[in-house]
Parts: structure tokens; sequence; C-alpha cells
């Protein structure tokens, strides 16, 4: 993290120090001229609120079972074999097999009220990605795409918006706003290391720069100049020091072994890591990790083998954020793209049920240690409080200062609500 | 941009009536021949440059238009020895002669197949869609080599049905997923350069359309279905299908509908208008009677009258893709209801089909409707899509967004070219060999002033990712740049369902773009940047030693001067400037490793953005 960006995340996190932000804004923006102090005061002060701001998605592709998740039925018909253990939170009780999530139970809230139309993987896993069902008329931008509008650093680096696994693109925002997609998250991601040492690869740039000059003279220059910028760009990420926070080998090996030795573990250590430098959304995907939540068969096998490796990497990752300050303006989200049917299929599978699934939210300043929402007692419904995918993004929205309102102009010059429609769950917020 | 066209368009439009447009009638009663079309949009063009005083850029160079032409019709580039020979052919007639043999070439069937690929998967909503990749570029590659006209091409992919990666003309149907608004939102936008789908929801803002008129579109296509094929539980193809509606309870229901005046004539005993519990006994609604009775009924007098029959709703349809027998608005004020039954009719020429016909009759007919050389719109919307692709800008901006409110630049020549392309049945080669042979197409790039005329020179364009994977391959001697590595694994968006291709189709993945997109609007992605960087595919390639090609090259040339004009010929298709030269040889000197200073050469040859652009 650069200095800067530490002190004011620090400033942030800790009270407003009036001192440093005087410091800030410094003689230029106020001889720039006709706004006073005081309206300065709160226009950086609305600035300030919003670093330092990050999203750390946990993606649960396929569609996880809420009964062997966060909302068991344990001797129920539907319930199945599945055991209930206890959290750190009387009263709250998940599935058997997230042992260390449940220590965590008084940072994270549960939402087992969830509920949405799609039935289908992509269409689901389009909404749950952009807040809007797919339409061939305008390519929606990524919910990770229209935070990092609002909240990225245009002087950062880094990508704004990390993928570990492939993952929904920025749509009509274009390549600012474009998922950086990580394969194998701790080590350098494809093809940024140079071939060649760093000054030999600068020296390639002058050259470059040199040619180019031709091509503009002879009529190419709008192509020339876009060309430079994405190269500008391109090779100050090749060449930035902050490159490091791709690679955990610097971290305790009882950290990394506390997280998981898999993709999604590690990736969920990077997370931690681009969040403490800027990175404003970084998405961890399970199945990155192979680790396939359409148990349409064996449900309860492969539910416990998943469960098994995401568990310590959700709970390390909060744990692991709090330690670092970083916690509070993180958000952390764990969903999938819908949940599964009550019944237990004949082949010891359950099958695709959008009308109740569960998910879990925790950081960010969200109110932990709590259950929002209810299904029936056999789970074909939900009780109360019902939760849309409209509601739990602009939930994450106003965690983080971000206005789910605001709109973004689509090609076909129709304005688009980062969120469609939804409220933000009033219990997450104290 | 937009406006100063429409100023020109509106200049023009007036002349054009004060002139009595003889040319413009001439045009539609004859059949040209490419070169005739082609001087007479040179003529129409110049004349335009003239009455604003613009100074249309020289001729290209041999070089230049060699690789242009070459890219935009086989979709690669010229090899080294293609540039000097053609440089030093004296005939009069080589470009012709040029533009004819690549439209031979099985090259250029296979990059426009993958050109239309790219349109009509580039905005599908199945993200299943790439299931279809191979099956639709084999189908169009056999049907561009027969040159088959492009009415009978657009009618192939409006009725297919089948196994999706049999019949590759399916694409379009299981990219929208079998559902009928984004069907008609995509045949409008592709096939008619039209927009509509925003009437979808809503009378459309700034155009004409109706929302009726967009649902009247729909109504061809709601007995489209795409159905999961699966092998012992094991999901294998997709097929494109037609809702039966012998078997479809809402089909049937909408059958009894139709058929409700004889129906009533014959159950309604004592002719009293109505039918009753007793005698619907024998008729096809007795199971459902009461039901029926119970919503239908609004009168409350016991029985259902002829318009409480036609007024009957059924629930809406289940299941995205299963299909339905007939088309429904959604009532906006009331979601859940069922909407409003809308029957097929077509919005430009406002011809209508039967009701309740099945779903290959209707596709068949609203082919024969879009196609029909009435429907100008047709003609239009591949004229200015094909000039686009060429040229680099339509006549109308964006090339799939073309009104009925928006004025074309150079309205004379987007009508000359429509007229022709109706009279010469649709033929796609004889279009291309048009464009390419006017001298407005063979003109250099030049940069253009914001507002300047277009047309006076030519545009550097970005490549399409299927060209551009064909200009590394050229460039570093036929090597497979993708072997053994996955590069499209770096896109995003691409879901589970894009892995297994062969390596052109990875690249395109990483470098392929929507090519309906306006050329301003695509500037390049850090991964593709990377890649063209530090990849070990284009790094490995950038050695002076271990047998690559500028290793022998490196060797066999020893004069300086030479070894840089090879590199220049291998890598952008033409010699270096004397500035170049310049710049590289004291590079060379600078760097004082000769095997070095080369490979850094190559590299930034290949970084360079003229290697990414036609020019």
């Amino acid at each position: 993290m650069t200095i800067a960006r530490h002190d004011q995340l620090k400033a942030n996190g800790s009270g407003f120090s009036r001192r440093s932000f005087l410091h800030q804004v410094s003689a230029g923006a106020l001889a720039a001229g006709t706004l006073s102090l005081r309206d300065v005061m709160t226009l950086q002060a609305a600035e300030l609120r919003k670093q330092g701001k990050s999203v750390i998605l946990l993606w649960m592709g396929g569609g996880p079972s809420q009964f062997e998740t966060f909302d068991p039925k344990p001797g129920t018909a539907n319930g199945g074999p599945t055991e209930a253990i206890s959290t750190s939170v009387p009263g709250i009780k998940i599935a058997q097999g997230w042992d260390q999530t449940a220590k965590m139970m008084d940072d994270i809230a549960i939402i087992r009220s969830m509920t949405n139309k799609e039935g289908s993987h992509p269409r689901a896993t389009y909404q749950m990605h952009t807040g809007y069902i797919p339409s061939g008329s305008v390519k929606h931008p990524s919910f990770a795409a229209s935070i990092a509008k609002e909240l990225a650093d245009p002087k950062f680096d880094l990508p704004a918006v990390v993928s570990v696994g492939a993952t929904q693109g920025a749509g009509f925002l274009g390549v600012n706003f474009e998922p950086f997609v990580v394969a194998d998250p701790g080590s350098l991601p494809q093809n940024v290391a140079t071939s060649v040492e760093s000054t030999r690869y600068r020296r390639r740039l002058g050259l470059l720069d040199k040619l180019e000059g031709e091509f503009a003279e002879r009529g190419g220059d709008v192509v020339v100049e876009n060309h430079r910028q994405l190269y500008g760009k391109t090779s100050k990420m090749v060449l930035s020091s902050e490159l490091k926070a791709f690679d955990i080998s610097d971290e305790p090996q009882s950290l990394k072994d506390s997280y998981g030795d898999n993709t999604f573990g590690r990736g969920c250590l990077l997370a931690r890591r681009l969040v403490e430098q800027g990175t404003t959304f970084v998405e961890i995907s399970a199945r990155s990790s192979q680790a396939n939540w359409d148990t349409h068969q064996d449900n309860f096998e492969r539910t416990a083998e998943n469960s098994a490796m995401i568990d310590p990497a959700f709970a390390t990752l909060i744990r692991d954020l709090k330690d670092r300050g970083l916690f509070q303006d993180t958000v952390v989200l764990w969903t999938g793209e819908f949940g599964r049917t009550p019944k237990i299929n004949p082949r010891g599978g359950r099958d695709h049920y959008p009308r109740v699934f569960n998910a879990a939210i925790a950081g960010g300043g969200l109110k932990g240690g709590q259950v929002i929402g209810a299904s029936t007692k056999d789970g074909s419904a939900v009780e109360r409080d019902p939760v849309t995918p409209g509601d739990l993004f602009s939930s994450v929205c106003r965690a983080i200062n971000v206005n789910p309102a605001k709109e973004n102009m689509s090609p076909l010059g129709r304005p688009m609500r980062i969120v469609d429609k939804g409220e933000p769950i009033k219990a997450l917020f104290g | 941009m937009k406006q100063t066209f429409s100023h020109a368009g509106v200049a023009i439009v007036i002349s054009c009536l004060l002139a009595g447009s003889a040319t413009a009638q001439n045009s539609a009663s004859a059949q040209m021949s490419a070169a005739e079309v082609a001087a007479e949009v040179d003529r129409l063009i110049q004349k335009e440059l003239t009455a604003t005083g613009a100074t249309p850029a020289a001729i290209s160079t041999d070089e230049d238009f060699l690789r242009r032409v070459s890219f935009d019709v086989a979709g690669t580039p010229p090899s080294a020895r293609e540039v000097t020979l053609f440089g030093l052919d004296p005939g009069r007639g080589k470009r012709a002669e040029l533009i004819d043999r690549l439209l031979a070439s099985d090259d250029y069937a296979e990059t426009w197949a993958r050109y239309w690929r790219d349109v009509i998967l580039g905005r599908a909503t199945n993200m299943r869609a790439p299931f279809v990749n191979g099956s639709f570029v084999s189908w169009m590659t056999e049907s561009l080599k027969e040159n088959k006209g492009w009415d009978k091409i657009t009618t192939e992919i409006i009725t297919a049905s089948g196994d999706v990666r049999e019949v590759g003309a399916t694409a379009l149907m299981f990219a929208q997923e079998g559902v009928s608004e984004d069907i008609a939102g995509e045949v409008s936008r592709i096939f008619l350069g039209i927009q509509m789908q925003c009437a979808n929801c809503h009378d459309h803002p700034w155009d004409s359309w109706k929302r009726e008129q967009f649902h009247e579109l729909a109504a061809f296509f709601p007995r489209v279905s795409v159905r999961p094929i699966r092998e012992e539980m094991r999901l294998v193809t997709y097929e494109i299908a037609s809702v039966d509606s012998r078997f479809d309870p809402q089909a049937r229901f909408a059958e009894l509908q139709e058929r409700a005046e004889g129906m009533l004539r014959f159950f309604d005993r004592n002719k009293d208008g109505k039918l009753t519990k007793v005698e619907a006994e024998r008729s096809p609604l007795s199971r459902q009677f009461d039901l029926l009775l119970e919503r239908g009924d609004k009168n409350k007098d016991g029985g259902l009258s002829l318009t409480e029959i036609k007024e009957l709703e059924f629930p809406m349809p289940p299941q995205v893709g299963r299909g339905t027998a007939e088309h429904f608005m959604p009532d906006l004020s009331n979601p859940s209801s069922p909407g409003t039954r809308t029957d097929p009719k077509f919005f430009v020429t406002r011809a209508t089909a039967k009701t309740g016909l099945d779903d290959l009759e209707r596709r068949e007919m609203f082919a024969k409707y879009l196609t029909s050389t009435s429907n100008e719109w047709f003609s239009k919307a591949f004229v200015n899509r094909m000039w686009a692709e060429l040229t680099g800008e339509g006549f109308y901006m964006p090339i799939d967004d073309m009104g009925p409110e928006r004025s074309a630049s150079f309205p004379e020549v987007m009508q000359l070219l429509t007229s022709q392309f109706i009279r010469n049945r649709y033929d796609i080669k004889w279009l291309i060999r048009t464009i390419a042979l006017t001298e407005t197409y063979q003109r250099q790039i030049r940069t253009v002033e914001p507002g300047g005329t277009p047309f006076a020179s030519a545009t550097a364009t970005r490549l399409r990712g299927d060209q551009l994977y064909s200009a590394i391959v050229k460039a570093m001697g036929g090597e497979n740049v993708s072997r053994g590595n996955r590069p499209g694994s770096m896109m995003a968006g691409q879901g589970m369902y894009g892995r297994n291709r062969d390596p052109r189709d990875q690249f395109s993945l990483l470098f392929g773009f929507d090519p309906s997109t306006p050329q301003a609007d695509i500037t390049g992605t850090v991964p593709q940047a990377l890649f063209m960087m530090n990849s070990p595919q284009i790094n490995g390639q950038i050695r002076a030693n271990f047998g690559t090609r500028l290793s022998q090259l490196v060797q066999k040339y020893r004069d300086d001067q030479d070894a840089i004009s090879e590199l220049y010929l291998m890598i952008l298709s033409r010699e270096p400037s004397d500035k170049e030269l310049k710049i590289c040889r004291a590079y060379i000197a600078d760097v004082g490793n000769r095997d070095e200073a080369y490979e850094d050469l190559m590299w930034s040859l290949l970084n360079s953005s003229e290697f990414i652009s036609k020019r």
C-alpha cells in the first residue's frame, strides 16, 4: 500500500484527522478557487469515506445447498443426514463441516431468506454478477465493474478488479474496469513477468515509442494514441513494485496453512493482499479450486468436500482482515447463483432451487452475529423477511458508500442504475 | 461527428431532389457490373468532396493496398514474397485481378465465416452459445464458398432447426436461447440494421417504432424451443426444435380460441349466444369448463359468450427456451398477468401472417418478408455493414442502428449500392468486389479532422482477432502461436463453456471483439497488451538464435539495411521508410550487440500499433 493511502485508511478507520486532511488538500485545491474551505472539507470527507473500501466475493458456483451450509434442518426428511453445529453466537447453528466459520460467527450475518426466479446456471450466474438478467441489447457491467468505477483510484498501478477464475466482464463500462483474471493465485499472473530484464524492457519500450511516431505521421495517429495509453497503463503495471502483492511467498507458512493449500485458499490470501494494496474488488471462484456446488448426485459427500475447502479459507480471511485492520472497510460476501431443492432426489442429490437460498456477509461495518430471515420448516419457502439479489447488492453498496441508484449510460443511451431494484437490509446496519 | 453527417446528409438530399436524381433512377432500372458501380460510387463521392472543398487522399501504394485488401478479403496479410512480386507486376489490371484471386481463395470463406460467427454470437444471451461455434463456422464457410446469396443464407438462419452441433445455421436461435423477444431484437439489428429491442418495454424513445410492433415481430418466433439432448443423464448437445401445438396445452387452448365461432355455433344448442356447462359437456372445453367459467365469465351469467372465450387468458410460459404456442406482449402494469396475445406482423412492410401457423411456417413466412426485394432495409443493412467493415466507417454509424430517423452520409451512394446489390441478387462477392474496386477504398490513410468529410481518405482500423492471429502466424513463419498454452484462460466472461478449442479460437477469446462495435470503442485490453509484450508464445519467436525465423534472417542478411528491410516486410508487409531505417540503425549501433538489437526490433514491430491495425 502506498503511504498516502495507508494514512488515509488509518484516518478513516480511527476517526477523522483534520490536520492530516488539511495537509492533503493543500494550498492547490483551495487556491484553485471558488470553493470555500467548508465546501472542500465536505467534498473531501465524502471522498475519504469511500477510499479504502473494498469487496471480496467468495463465489460458490453451481449453487450451494442451503441445508448443507448455513440453514441445516437436522431431523427432518428434507434435511437429510446433515447435523447442525453450534457457533460462537448462542442460538445460531450452521451445518456440520463449517467449524472454523462457526467460530467467527460474531462477525458474520447469515441470510436464510434469499429468493429469486432464475433457475438456470448461466442466467442466474449472470444475474448474481450484474444485478440484471441477460438481454441481447446490452452487456450489463458486472457489479464489480460498477463498484470499481465509483471507488477505484485511477492512479493505482494494479487492476481495480481481480478475479481468481473466470467471471463476468465490465460490459459497457469498458476496459478500465475489466476484471483481471488470475488462474493460479499466489504467484505472478500469466504474462506479467517480462521475458527480459527491466532495463532492456524499458529500452524496448523506448524504441517502440520512436517507431510509433512514423505510423502516427502517416495517418495512424488515432490508433497510435490509443495504443500508447494502453501500453502505458500495462507497462506501468508490469514495472510496478506493487506487483509483489500477487506473490504470497513471503507470507508466514502458518497463515498459508490456515487458509488452505489449494487454489481457493491461496486466492483468499491473495484477496487480502490485493485489498491491502488498493484493489477495489476481488472475486474468488470456488470452481477455480474444483469445488463444484452443483450437487445433483451424491449431495452429502460432495458438499462435505467443498465445505472442507471453503470453511477454513472463509474463516481465516475474516480473521486476517481483522488482524490487518482492513475488516471495517472490506465487505466479504459468500453466495452462489441459487440454492438446492429441499427434497432429496433418488440419486442422493439436490436439484436447482432459486426460491430459497442462503448467503453470508461480513465486514464493511455490517452487523455480524445475526441471522436475517428464515425459511419454512421444510425449507420449501421463505418464511419471513425475503431478500432479493437487488436487496443484497444494495446492502453491499451502502456498506461501501456507493449509491446504488447511480446511473450509467448504456451505449443505446439508456440510463441504467448500478442496482436496478432493491432496498438495503435494515438489520445489517447498526 | 454525427451532427456534421446529418447536415451533410440533408444537404445531399436537397441537392439530390433538385437535380432530379437521374442516376439513381438509372441504377434502379438496370443491373450494373462491379466496375461500373465502383466508378459511379467514386463519381458521386468526388462530387460531394468537390462541393465541400475537401481534397481526397492519394491512392495507396501497392504495398499498402496489398496488405489492406488481403486482410479485408482473405483475413490474412501477404507474405514478404507476395509484397515484392505485386510491386514488380507492371499489369494495369493487377489490383482487380488480386481482388478476384482473394475472393476465390478458401481463406475468404473462412475468415468471413468467423466474422459472422462473431456478429451472431457477439451478443448471445445464452452463455452456452459457444457450443454452436464450430458447426456455424463450417456451415458458413461452405455457404460463402458456394457464394450463396445473402437472402439464402439469411433464410437458412431464420428457419434452422436441429442439433446445434450439426446444423450450424441454428446459431442465432441458439444464441438467443429460443426467446422470441431476444430473437426479434437480434434479427432486426443484424438483418435490418434497426435496433428495436428498446421497444420491448416501451415505445421507442426517439424512433417511431411502437412497442406493439416489436412484439408483432417477436410473434414470428414463439414456437422456437431449445432442447437439451441427454445420453444417460449426461448432457451431450442441444437442438432447436418447434413447440408442437398438439401436445402443448397452451397451444391447444389457443387453437380452441381460434375456432371459438364454429364451436359455439355447434355446441350452443339453444342459440342464446353462450356456452353453458351442460352444453359444453361434449365440447373440447368440457374438462376444464368449471375453471374456465370461473375465470372467464365476466358478466356472471353462468355461461361463456364468444367474447368471453376469446378473452380467456392462460398462464405465462414456464421456462426460458421452452417455447410457447403464441406470443404474448407482457402487461407492464401487471407483470404477473399473461399479457396480450400478439400475432405476427412485419413492421417494415406491414405484411401479416395467418394466425396459428406452426413454427416453421411462421419462420419461413418471415424469411420471405425479410428478404423480399420490396424490403430495402435488408439490403441496406448488409451494404452498410460491408462498406463499414472495409472502409472503417459506415454510411450510418453505429452500423446496426440505421433508423428510421437517421440520415446517411452520402445517401446517393448508399442508394446506388443498395439497389445494385438487390439487382445482383444479393451476391456477396459482387458487393465486396465493388467496394474494393473503388478509389475511395483504395485511398491512403490520413488523419481525419473531427467533423471532416468521411471517405476522402481511408481510416486505420483495428484488426479483428481472427486477422491478427493470421498476422502473427505469418510473421513467425507458420508457427502456431498458442500451442501448449491457453491465452484464452485470461479472458473474462467466457464461463465454463469456452474450453477445448483450437489455438485460433483460443486466441479469439483474448483478441476477439463484437464486429458491430464502432471502431472508436475498440481500444484493446490489458491482457492483450500483456500477451503481445510478455507471453512465451510471442517471445519464444523473438530470439536471434535457436533456429527461429529471426535467427535465419539475421544470419542471412549481414548488411543491416537488408536485414531491417526483410524484418519490416516479414512483420508489416512493407519496406521501412528512410527515417525508420535511421532509427533502427542508430538503435543497433547503440545497443552494440547485433542479435540483441534485432530481438528488440522485432519485439517493437510486433508490439506496434501498426502491426495490429489495417492501414
